[in-house]
Order: C-alpha cells, then sequence, then structure tokens
C-alpha cells in the first residue's frame, strides 16, 4: 500500500539524504569557521579587546571650490583643526573636562553642551568640543595628550573666505540643525548628515549643497593606549574609504570686476547687476549692505546677530533679487517703445512741457518745475523730461504699458535660482481691481509712465530690461553657473543661455532708435546721465531718481534725514551695438544725490574697469603667445 | 496502520482524539529542540539588551506566539492549510502591497505596519506563505515525468511577485531568503535537466549584464545598500570586525553570562537582532556556538524526516519549506556574523528580537507538529 502511494509523489526520496547531508556539510563549515575565529585566532582578538585597540576615523570631505569664468578661485578650503571626544576611549568624563578646561581657558559648561548635543549617537563617534583651534592651543592638547585618553584633534577642512567675497551670492556655512538632519537624511541615506556638520545657508553654499558637499570617508586604524596610531599589522585588511571632495562650480562672475564693483559701492546701500546681453551671464552682482560670512561659519554672538537682524537696510537680504524698488525713470524707455509700437507718437512727435500735466482735477510735475519747453522724444529721454512721458503714458494706458513692459520680461519672476527672487509689479486694472478693490482711474496712469506709483522692479529685472534693449529684444534667464565638474573632471553640469519671453513685439527698427537715444543720454553734453561717459568707448544708459517721500525737488537735499532721500538708479550698456555688458545700479538712500549725480559715476568706473580689465586679459595672453612662440622658435634652433 | 477512526470535520477536533496518540518520539525531540532554543534565545536576548526593554517585549510577545504555536500544532489539521494555501498567499500579496504603498507615501523605507502593539512584518510571513504555495502548487500538479520549466511557470510568477513585492521595500535579505526556500523544496522534485541548465545559465548572465547596465558608481552603491537596508554601509565595516571581535574573544569557554561586550558589542546597533549571536558566541564561546549549531542542524534534519514519513505530498513539500527557512534563515545570519557573507541583514530564528519572526517560528513549527501528528495517524 505504502509502495503504491509512494509512486504518486513527485518527490524523490533520494533527495532526502542528499538534502540531510547538505545540511551537515553546512554546519560543519560554520563550525570550522567558529573553530578558526575562537580558538584558532582566538587569543588574537581576546588581545584587541582587552585594549579597544581599534579606532573609526571620519576622513571629512572637502567643500566643492569656487571658481570664476577665467578660472580665478573665489572660494576655496583650509584645514582647520578640531577638537574631539569620543565616549567610548574617555575613561573619567570630569577630570578630562576640568583638565581640558585648564588648558583652553573655556568653562566645563561649554563642553557639556556640546556633549549634549551629540546625544544618542553610537559611541564610537566623534562629538565636536571645539572648532578652529589655533596653533596655540593645538600644540597644549598635543603636548598633554597622555592626560586626555578619549579626546582627540581631528583635521577638518572648512571655507577660507578672501575679502571682498558676496556673502548673498556665495552664502555661508552653519551648523545642520536637527529637523534638517532628519529630513535630509531620510531623503537619501547613501550619505548621512551628523550632527555638527555644516550645511550651506543662502546662496550657492545652499542651492548647490548637493554638489559641493563631497562625501565623508573612513578608515579604522589601530591605536595604542593613549590614542596614538601604531602601525596595522597585516592579518587585518581595514576597510578604508577615501573621502569623495564635492563637486567645483565655475561660475559666470568675473571676479575682478565683481571685486571693483564691490569697492565702488562701498558706504552705499541697495545693489547693482551687471549682465552679458548676449547670453544673460551675470558678471557681477552686489547687494548691500552684507554680512562676514566668516564670523557666521564660526558662530556669531547673540549681539551680533540682533545688530544684522534689525538694521532696516536688511543686510540678510540679497537685494539683487529679493529687493523691489520703484525703476523712476529707467522705466521711460519701456513707456517710449510702447508708445512708438502703438503709433501714438512718432520720433518727431513733439510736446510742450511747462513744468507740469494737468489730468481733469489732478496736477502732475515735472522734475523741472520750470519746464522743458518744447520736447521730441529724444530731448524728453535725454532731460527725463517728465510731461512728455505723463502725456504718452496717459494715451497709452496702464494695461497697453503693462503689455510691452511684460514682453521685456518683466513683472514675474526671471528664474534666477540662486536666492528668494521677487517677481516684481507691473501694474494693470485687473491687478488693480483684484488687490486694491478699486477701479484704475485715469490718475494713477501718469505716475506709471514715469516708473513710480505701484512699479516694483528687481536690480535683476533691471538690468535684464537694459540688456534685452542692448540684444535687441532677447530676454535671457539671467544665469551664475557656467559649469559644475566632480572631482575627477566630468561635468555634472553645463549652463546653457535660455530665453525667457519668446514672442517679441517691439520692432527692431524702435529697438535701435531706442538705443541711440540712450547713447545720446550719456554721451551728448546735455544728457542727465552724462556722468557715466567713458573715454574711449560708447555707453548708453537711463538716469532715474525715485521719491522715497515727496519732497519738493528743488529743496537741497543735504537737510533731509537719510531715510527720506532719494534712490539713484541707472541702468545702462556698452558699447550702445553689440553690447558686451549691461548695468543696473540701484542706491538706495544715496546721499550725493540722484541717478544723474549718484549712480552714473559709478556705472562709469564699472565699464571704464571692464573695457580695462578686458585689455589687459588680451594684452597678457598676447605676451603669453609671443613667450610660447619665442620658446618654441629657441627650441628649433637648437 | 489502518484507524477505523475518523477526524471530525471541524477546524478543532475534540480534544479527546489527540489524548488518544501515543507521542511520537519525534514530537518529543522537537518540543525539546524547540524548548533549548527558546530558552537560550531568552538568555541571550537577556543579555544583549542588558535586562532592559527588548527582552520584556520578546517576552510579552511569547505568549502570543507560543499560543500560535499550540493552534496550530494541534487544532489546525494540516488539510486546512492546504485548502486555503492560495488564500493565504493572496492576503500576505494584498498586505505586502498595502506596505509597499504605505512606504510611499510616507518616502522611506517601509517594512512593517502596526497592528495595536505590535509590529506587524508580512515579509516575515511571506516566506511561510512561499513554502506553503509552493507545496499547494506541487500537491496540485502531481506528476510521473519530471517537471519543466513551463509546468512551473504559474508558480514561479506567484513566487516572482511575493519576491519584488518584497524586494521593493526594500529588503532584499528577505527577499532572497523567499527564493531559497522555492528552490530547496523544488530540488526535492524531478526536474528536466534542460530546465536546470536553462536556469543556471541564466541566472548568472541576467545578474552580469543588470550589475554592468547599473554601472554608474552611485547605482552601484545603491544596490550595495539594498543589501544593507539597515546598517548604515560606514559602519558595516566597523560592525563586522567589532563582530569578529567579540566572537574572537569568546574563544573556548566564553567570557560568561552578561559578561561580555562592555567594551565591544555596546556600541554594535544591531546587537539585539541580527548581531545577537555574537552576544551568545562571546559569552558562551565555542561550546556555546558549537552547540545552538546543533541545534539547528537536528532541528532541519527532524524536518527531512517529518516531511519524509508524511503520507501526502502536500505536508511533505510544506516540512520541506520549514526545514529550508530554518536552517538557511541561521546559515545566512551565521555567516554574516562571522564575516563570511556580507551583511543582509537577516535575524537568528530564536535569538534575534522581533514579534513577526518569532510568530512566523512557532506557526511555522506548530505546522509541522500539525503534519507530524497527521501521519501518526
Amino acid at each position: 500500500m505504502k509502495r503504491l502511494f509512494e509512486q504518486d509523489q513527485p518527490i524523490v526520496d533520494k533527495r532526502y539524504l542528499i538534502g540531510s547531508l547538505i545540511i551537515t556539510l553546512i554546519t560543519c563549515g560554520l563550525l570550522t569557521r567558529l573553530w578558526y575565529v575562537q580558538i584558532y585566532k582566538g587569543d588574537f582578538y581576546s588581545k584587541i579587546s582587552q585594549r579597544n585597540r581599534i579606532r573609526r576615523i571620519e576622513i571629512p570631505a572637502p567643500r566643492g571650490k569656487i571658481y570664476d569664468r577665467h578660472g580665478e578661485l573665489i572660494l576655496g578650503n583650509r584645514p582647520y583643526f578640531d577638537l574631539v571626544y569620543i565616549p567610548q576611549y574617555i575613561k573619567d568624563k570630569e577630570t578630562t573636562f576640568q583638565i581640558l578646561s585648564n588648558l583652553l581657558n573655556t568653562s566645563t559648561e561649554q563642553f557639556e553642551k556640546r556633549l549634549r548635543k551629540g546625544r544618542g549617537r553610537p559611541k564610537f563617534l566623534p562629538i565636536t568640543l571645539k572648532k578652529n583651534l589655533s596653533l596655540h592651543e593645538l600644540s597644549v592638547i598635543e603636548s598633554n595628550k597622555v592626560l586626555l585618553p578619549g579626546i582627540e584633534v581631528r583635521v577638518a577642512p572648512r571655507r577660507e573666505y578672501p575679502e571682498k567675497i558676496p556673502p548673498h551670492l556665495i552664502g555661508y556655512l552653519r551648523e545642520i540643525d536637527s529637523k534638517s538632519l532628519k529630513r535630509l537624511n531620510k531623503k537619501d541615506d547613501s550619505s548621512p548628515y551628523y550632527q555638527g556638520d555644516l550645511i550651506g545657508k543662502q546662496g550657492l553654499e545652499a542651492k548647490y549643497e548637493k554638489y559641493l558637499r563631497g562625501k565623508r570617508g573612513y578608515e579604522l586604524i589601530q591605536v595604542d593606549a593613549y590614542g596614538r596610531q601604531t602601525s596595522s599589522l597585516n592579518d587585518w585588511n581595514f576597510p578604508k574609504e577615501p573621502a569623495i571632495p564635492g563637486a567645483d562650480i565655475v561660475l559666470t562672475l568675473d571676479w575682478e570686476l565683481q571685486k571693483a564693483v564691490t569697492s565702488y559701492f562701498s558706504g552705499k546701500q541697495g545693489a547693482i547687476v551687471v549682465l552679458d546681453p548676449n547670453n544673460g551671464e551675470i558678471l557681477a552682482a552686489v547687494s548691500a549692505p552684507g554680512f562676514n560670512p566668516k564670523t557666521m561659519q564660526t558662530g556669531v554672538s547673540f549681539d551680533e546677530w540682533r545688530r544684522l537682524t534689525q538694521n532696516p537696510f536688511k543686510p540678510f537680504l540679497d537685494k539683487t533679487t529679493g529687493g523691489e524698488f520703484p525703476p523712476g525713470s529707467i522705466y521711460k524707455p519701456v513707456v517710449a517703445m510702447a508708445a512708438l509700437e502703438e503709433g501714438i507718437i512718432t520720433p518727431k512727435t513733439t510736446f510742450n512741457c511747462p513744468g507740469h500735466f494737468t489730468l481733469g482735477r489732478e496736477t502732475f510735475y515735472c522734475h523741472n518745475r520750470g519746464g522743458h519747453g518744447k520736447v521730441d522724444l529724444r530731448k524728453a529721454m535725454m532731460n527725463s523730461c517728465d510731461t512728455y512721458f505723463y502725456q504718452i503714458g496717459v494715451e497709452l494706458g496702464v494695461d497697453k504699458i503693462a503689455r510691452y513692459a511684460s514682453s521685456l520680461g518683466l513683472g514675474k519672476r526671471l528664474g534666477v535660482n540662486l536666492n528668494m527672487e521677487r517677481p516684481g509689479l507691473v501694474p494693470t486694472s485687473t491687478w488693480k481691481k483684484l488687490i486694491h478693490k478699486h477701479k484704475w482711474t485715469a490718475g494713477d496712469t501718469p505716475n506709471i509712465s514715469i516708473g513710480q506709483g505701484y512699479n516694483l522692479l528687481t536690480p535683476m529685472q533691471m538690468a535684464n530690461l537694459y540688456s534685452t534693449i542692448a540684444n535687441n529684444g532677447k530676454t535671457w534667464k539671467p544665469r551664475i553657473i557656467k559649469r559644475i565638474t566632480n572631482h575627477i573632471g566630468e561635468t555634472l553640469l553645463e549652463g546653457i543661455p535660455e530665453q525667457i519671453q519668446k514672442e517679441k513685439i517691439i520692432s527692431d527698427s524702435n529697438l535701435a532708435l531706442m538705443r541711440d537715444i540712450l547713447k545720446d543720454v550719456v554721451m551728448h553734453p546735455k544728457g542727465t546721465g552724462k556722468k557715466a561717459a567713458v573715454e574711449g568707448h560708447s555707453v548708453a544708459g537711463k538716469t532715474g531718481s525715485v521719491q522715497v517721500v515727496s519732497l519738493k525737488k528743488n529743496r537741497n537735499q543735504t537737510d533731509v534725514s537719510i531715510k527720506w532721500k532719494e534712490h539713484a538708479i541707472f541702468g545702462a550698456f556698452s558699447p550702445v551695438e553689440n553690447a558686451e555688458i549691461a548695468i543696473a545700479i540701484v542706491s538706495q538712500n544715496d546721499s550725493v544725490g540722484g541717478g544723474g549725480r549718484a549712480a552714473a559715476p559709478i556705472a562709469a568706473k564699472i565699464i571704464k574697469k571692464y573695457w580695462d580689465l578686458k585689455q589687459q586679459r588680451a594684452q597678457k595672453k598676447a605676451n603669453s603667445e609671443l613667450a610660447k612662440i619665442k620658446r618654441e622658435k629657441s627650441n628649433v634652433l637648437k | 496502520m489502518f484507524s477505523s477512526k475518523r477526524t471530525s470535520r471541524g477546524i478543532f477536533p475534540t480534544a479527546h482524539s489527540s489524548l488518544d496518540k501515543q507521542t511520537s518520539p519525534l514530537l518529543k525531540a522537537l518540543l525539546m529542540i524547540m524548548g533549548l532554543l527558546v530558552f537560550m534565545g531568552f538568555v541571550n536576548l537577556y543579555s544583549a539588551s542588558s535586562g532592559g526593554h527588548y527582552f520584556w517585549a520578546q517576552l510579552r510577545n511569547s505568549t502570543i506566539t507560543l499560543s500560535a504555536f499550540v493552534i496550530c500544532g494541534w487544532f489546525i489539521p494540516i488539510k486546512r492549510i492546504q485548502e486555503n494555501a492560495y488564500l493565504i498567499a493572496a492576503a500576505i500579496c494584498s498586505v505586502l502591497l498595502v506596505v509597499l504603498l504605505l512606504g510611499k507615501i510616507a518616502g522611506g523605507a517601509k517594512r512593517w505596519i502596526s497592528l495595536g502593539p505590535i509590529g506587524f512584518q508580512p515579509s516575515e510571513f511571506a516566506k511561510l506563505t512561499v513554502a506553503i504555495v509552493v507545496a499547494k502548487f506541487i500537491a496540485s500538479h502531481k506528476q510521473k515525468g519530471s517537471y519543466t520549466i513551463r509546468d512551473l511557470l504559474p508558480l514561479a510568477t506567484t513566487i516572482g511577485c511575493i519576491f519584488v513585492l518584497i524586494f521593493l521595500q526594500p529588503d532584499f535579505g528577505t527577499a532572497g531568503m523567499c527564493l531559497i526556500i522555492a528552490v530547496s523544496q523544488l530540488a526535492f522534485l524531478r526536474i528536466n535537466e534542460k530546465s536546470v541548465a536553462i536556469i543556471l545559465l541564466s541566472v548568472p548572465v541576467a545578474g552580469v549584464t543588470l550589475w554592468h547596465v547599473l554601472l554608474r558608481p552611485y547605482q552601484k552603491q545603491r544596490v550595495l545598500n539594498l543589501l544593507n537596508p539597515d546598517l548604515d554601509p560606514q559602519n558595516t565595516g566597523y560592525n563586522s570586525l567589532q563582530s569578529l571581535v567579540a566572537i574572537g574573544s569568546g574563544e573556548t569557554f566564553g567570557k560568561g553570562f552578561m559578561q561580555g561586550t562592555q567594551a565591544h558589542l555596546k556600541f554594535l546597533p544591531e546587537r539585539h537582532t541580527d548581531f545577537a549571536f555574537s552576544v551568545l558566541a562571546e559569552e558562551h564561546g565555542f561550546i556555546g556556538g558549537a552547540l545552538v549549531f546543533f541545534l539547528f542542524a537536528a532541528l532541519a534534519i527532524l524536518a527531512l524526516n517529518v516531511s519524509r514519513q508524511a503520507k501526502d505530498t502536500f505536508s511533505k513539500m510544506l516540512a520541506i519549506g520549514i526545514a529550508a527557512f530554518l536552517f538557511f534563515e541561521f546559515t545566512i545570519n551565521v555567516s554574516m556574523v562571522l564575516g563570511i557573507f556580507p551583511v543582509v541583514g537577516l535575524p537568528l530564528p530564536f535569538f534575534s528580537y522581533g514579534s513577526s519572526l518569532l510568530l512566523t517560528i512557532c506557526v511555522a513549527l506548530g505546522l509541522l507538529v500539525s503534519i507530524m501528528r497527521t501521519s501518526n495517524r
């Protein structure tokens, strides 16, 4: 009966024996390994276990460096020494802290505080007690190492900040907080953050943290009773993983130009943006006031922090994209081009400026109360006659102006992927209804036409506007990244020019006309922008003086407190045709004067510097080429 | 051999019919081995958790798990399992799917869901489910000749689904274990040589091409990370090293109960789970370690014997699956801990803390008892 039953079974009976044999064999194999580890090498392991001789060292990764477009180093690293505490090897915490306190002149409470931060981590991971030891402190610790088991000095690469570094653009580093730590480690645990790690805040350090960060390595070493490394025995194949340095970023920035712009703007507050009109690359970007990223990294005092956050000029704000300002008269080209396109004026159309403009029951004043007399477009722009623009603005109406402004990329974010970017404001009748719950009245339009009223632009948008006029209508997305390469030279990211606005509604001829008129604003002896002229090069531009508080224009500027002073604004590009740079300057509450008096001279300096640098570099290149040819010649002759 | 008694049709046979039988020596042996392993496991856990939380939690769990063992062993005839095999499989698959979806929503790796006070890890039960499904399939598809790939295709697809659902959690270790169990069961059948050859050739080829397709270093790292889902990959070297030091320093007789690990495994984060054996080896030495090895081997061979003595195909195949489950789980974990296998995060039955694992083992052993009792009639 049984046998019949078994014939139906698909199971092969012999396999049971094989199975049992396999089980036995594997078990014997494991037993052999166990014997090897416990009996054969038992003594060896036992010794190690008694003396705790294995240390795990984290090898920190240096952050990626930041270069300018010519390959000059802007931000690099330099080794710092940190004092660390390894719980696993500490013999007596109280004594150790006491000794440290005496040696370093720091209270034990400081150490306790740092220790609490590192709670809950595996005990072989070090906790940083003090960062950036001075050489003196370093030598003191090293010479007393015998008294400090479990205390070690670890080398870590940290940022080295040169002078004049743009803090908003580059950003700074701070210790990561526990919330961000959990969030980031959950997202990607292949390279986790540890408590005490630095993470980028603001600017490039933050936006490109993933690239710049690199990956820490580790190695296991054998140490003696005092924690000093001994040579490793051959028996061990200590696993070691080298640190991977962060990826390097090459910026579109011109470091020499950037430094120059920073010094030209010293003592002022606001922002300056310099763009390349051919592709939207950012050549320089300054926002003032700023802060010192070095102190942010080491730890800023409470008073300093309070001072920074309470400063009404907002040192932490990156005003190039995060500051919105009424553009003032630099907006006039927008209105002018709108009027030309709509056929409301021709270059020859004239209006009379008696010093004011009446609309219904309201009167709007020209900045020159005496009036400019009969003005055509060119003269109106050169003298920045408000009346002319009130006239054409009212005829256009706010929505038409808005349409042309939008086509030039204004009123919305440009998509500069760096710090907080505000969209600016190009008012329309719909907008006013929605936000202010009132209809647009005719009396609202004159202010818009001269760039005041509800209008708001960021300095980046202002520079982009002039760049668009300069390059015949192409609105580029301003870009700061040229390239990101990893530590083995592979390109991870390549910056490519991107046009924002595809549709062009302003004709080439009108754009060319505007360029020519703007040239006269600067290069004609009577133009308001004459202070921006640079010898040997053509410059086009427009001044703007934005009233913060309504003052009688002819009143003396010096007896007004600083927060009521005008913003001095200037937009420019050079050369007039085939421009190579476009600039926007916003000097908040400038005590020197308005756009013509305060901002234009700065533009002149910047443009001059640009050309000087270009010439210098060309000269240098020519010289090195010449030297190379000479060398080759002499080699041939040999 | 012929019994005129009939088992009652209900799920719970009346008590007196079980008392009628003489407890077979095999059953006695099983209960003894199981008892020893459970006891040693608890003692070890006490030390590994320093008399703390995990020990007491496991003790609380054991009330449920041991009841499950008794219920499966004495109150569930194996035929019930056979009848509901595919239902069980479907249930496990849906739970796995739920876990996967919950994990995607939570944005992280998720392997368990909480059912009241107990965390429930369905992938553990999946291992047993695989054994059940294979047994059911073979029992329903008995054939005289050898099995070809085509014959086994529906089975392979089902196992494949379970594998993928677990693999994506991600939990490569448990997924692999499911495969091992299925393969072990099938190894007892006549398989067409050609089919065997095809499988043996295609697996390494698939593996190699996959490796080279995922050539980017960070992706390779990801795959390697998949192998150690719970452990920080950077700690791996350190953990294995410390494990070896701990085990080695146990030497022949060990350091004594609770005397080990002050310097070492106190810093190993997983000593109450993956590295539980290291604790035992350090404290009880080679003697203790070898005893555990012997117990597991005996348990596996015992299960094979149960399989041999069983009468119906389903019971036989299931018993083989249970043997494979217990033995290979033990083998891989111990190899991991001894540094001869990559760390894949597989726990050690009886010793590692974990309610789902313990429950699965108790259910598995319970089913083994049920098989034994059925074949005794």
